[in-house]
């Protein structure tokens, strides 16, 4: 039986939009153009505080997703596929806009969400046939991205050091970077990277030198496939000493050979200690860190070393 | 008019055998007030089923009638069809001094009614009752395309907007037209 929506008093139009899913509301709005511009004002009177807008651009699919609150699941609630998908006949929970160019479909539906709920692009997950996205997203919006995560793809990687050159000397997050590539032993890089909160390297992490190290602003550092070398790492703990890495307060390195022996410079004073600590991560975990190598700072603060033939982590107490 | 009475029983409670050390003070006997919609059919409904809302418990809390001046003075709702006024009135009295629980089964289920329902709900301010009847509005279009939705929702297309407005201007322009005439008349 039809219900006459637009013919509703406008308090319990505004109760039923509330009521409805982010993807609903999408769907709803390609209804008229009439039901798009009122539910675009429905969200400039009433702005969805808590709503976060994910754009992943990945394996050629622009997709936009919308999470309602910090514990909510990701809802998709506009894609981008190019037009030689339509055959496949699958069926999405959402519209899905089919064009002949990609980067304009995805440009496209992001906006289109954007401009319907009035938000800013949150998240932004990439693969390197996406690094349009990177500066796509800085130019449009004041506010940088939260978190950002750039994966890496199975085929045709032959540019991959220029994509993550680029990637590392343009993409901004103020929380979480995330960044994977399928780089060549001979990539290099000599940048910046940060501030943020927490940046890890899931993988193929040989790239970063001791100098690189020293050089990225976040509080916690995780690195897997690391080649770094003790004598790397004594450069990198005298550079924390004299008073580098202020922020640092987790820094873990997984080894890609496990060939790590720990001979710290006698200069460094690390010494051994059977201390217990606990670290409380992003996220709301914890971590029990108990025994291993204590080393100070000159400004007084302490860390915790703990490594082994695989790894190297360091644990940072900046409050006594 | 006629007159039917519905509602809570306004017999008199059956005697404790012990009475609860809470029970001192004695009880006060409930309230029944009267309303009727369009069809002018009155229902009888106690003034706790009635707090449910908001524009009826602010026009009876100062009121003070006693049962027969209520009798004789029951509520008018003209915009209210007498079914839908119906339906409300069971659900004041069904939740009753009851917290309104999230899922609500006892909502009315003819659907080709919840438009007007909606309406009368709205207007009668029954907070709960209107969010359930919005869900079951926000449900209708679950998993589906917008073709389907503007038909569930009878949203009219671009093409159907255009032609109405354009209907509009025409209409607006011809009352511009004829009041100036009148005007002009008028003057001579």
């Amino acid at each position: 039986m039809p219900f006459p929506i637009l013919r509703t008093p406008s308090v319990v139009l505004s109760e039923i939009i509330s009521l409805l899913q982010p993807n609903e509301i999408v769907t709803a709005s390609f209804c008229s153009k009439n039901l798009e511009r009122l539910l675009q004002n429905h969200f400039r009177q009433r702005k969805p505080l808590k709503w976060r807008l994910h754009m992943i651009d990945y394996k050629s699919c622009g997709q936009a997703h919308i999470k309602t609150s910090e514990d909510a699941k990701q809802i998709p609630v506009l894609l981008a596929k190019h037009m030689s998908e339509l055959k496949r006949q699958l069926s999405w929970k959402c519209p899905v806009l089919y064009s002949n160019d990609q980067i304009l479909g995805t440009k496209m539906t992001v906006e289109y969400v954007t401009d319907l709920f009035g938000l800013d692009i949150h998240e932004l997950l990439t693969d390197r046939n996406s690094a349009w996205a990177i500066q796509w997203v800085n130019n449009r919006q004041k506010n940088s991205l939260y978190n950002f995560a750039f994966n890496k793809t199975r085929k045709c990687n032959s540019d991959a050091d220029e994509a993550l050159d680029f990637v590392l000397r343009n993409a901004r997050a103020s929380n979480y970077c995330s960044i994977e590539g399928s780089v060549s032993d001979n990539f290099k890089f000599d940048g910046k990277l940060g501030p943020m909160r927490k940046l890890t390297i899931p993988s193929n992490g040989h790239w970063v030198t001791g100098d690189n190290l020293s050089n990225f602003d976040a509080i916690e550092i995780t690195i897997q496939g690391s080649r770094l070398s003790v004598s790397d790492l004594n450069v990198f703990l005298r550079h924390w000493r004299a008073g580098g890495l202020t922020r640092l307060e987790w820094l873990h390195l997984n080894f890609e050979e496990h060939t790590f022996r720990e001979r710290f410079d006698e200069d460094l004073e690390v010494v051994k200690t059977d201390e217990r600590r606990v670290y409380h991560c992003s996220y709301g975990y914890k971590k029990v860190v108990h025994g291993g190598y204590s080393v100070q700072r000159v400004d007084g603060v302490k860390a915790l070393i703990q490594c082994d033939l695989r790894r190297f982590v360091m644990v940072v107490w900046h409050q006594q | 008019m006629s007159s039917t009475e519905q509602g809570t029983s306004s017999a008199a409670p059956a005697e404790p055998t012990t009475a609860p050390e809470s029970a001192a003070a004695p009880e006060v006997p409930e309230s029944f007030y009267y309303v009727h919609g369009k069809d002018k059919v009155v229902h009888k409904v106690s003034a706790g089923a009635l707090q449910h809302s908001a524009l009826i418990h602010g026009m009876i809390s100062n009121l003070g009638y006693t049962e027969e001046q209520a009798k004789a003075n029951p509520f008018p709702f003209e915009n209210i069809d007498g079914d839908i006024l119906q339906m409300v009135v069971d659900w004041c009295n069904q939740h009753k001094g009851k917290p309104t629980p999230p899922e609500d089964t006892n909502l009315p289920k003819q659907k080709e009614k919840l438009f007007d329902l909606v309406l009368a709900v709205n207007y009668l301010e029954i907070k709960e009752l209107l969010t359930y009847c919005c869900k079951q509005v926000a449900m209708m279009v679950k998993g589906k395309s917008p073709e389907e939705i503007r038909e569930i929702w009878m949203i009219p297309t671009d093409a159907e907007d255009e032609a109405a407005e354009k209907e509009a201007k025409k209409r607006a322009g011809k009352e511009a037209a004829g009041e100036t005439a009148a005007a002009a008349g008028d003057a001579k």
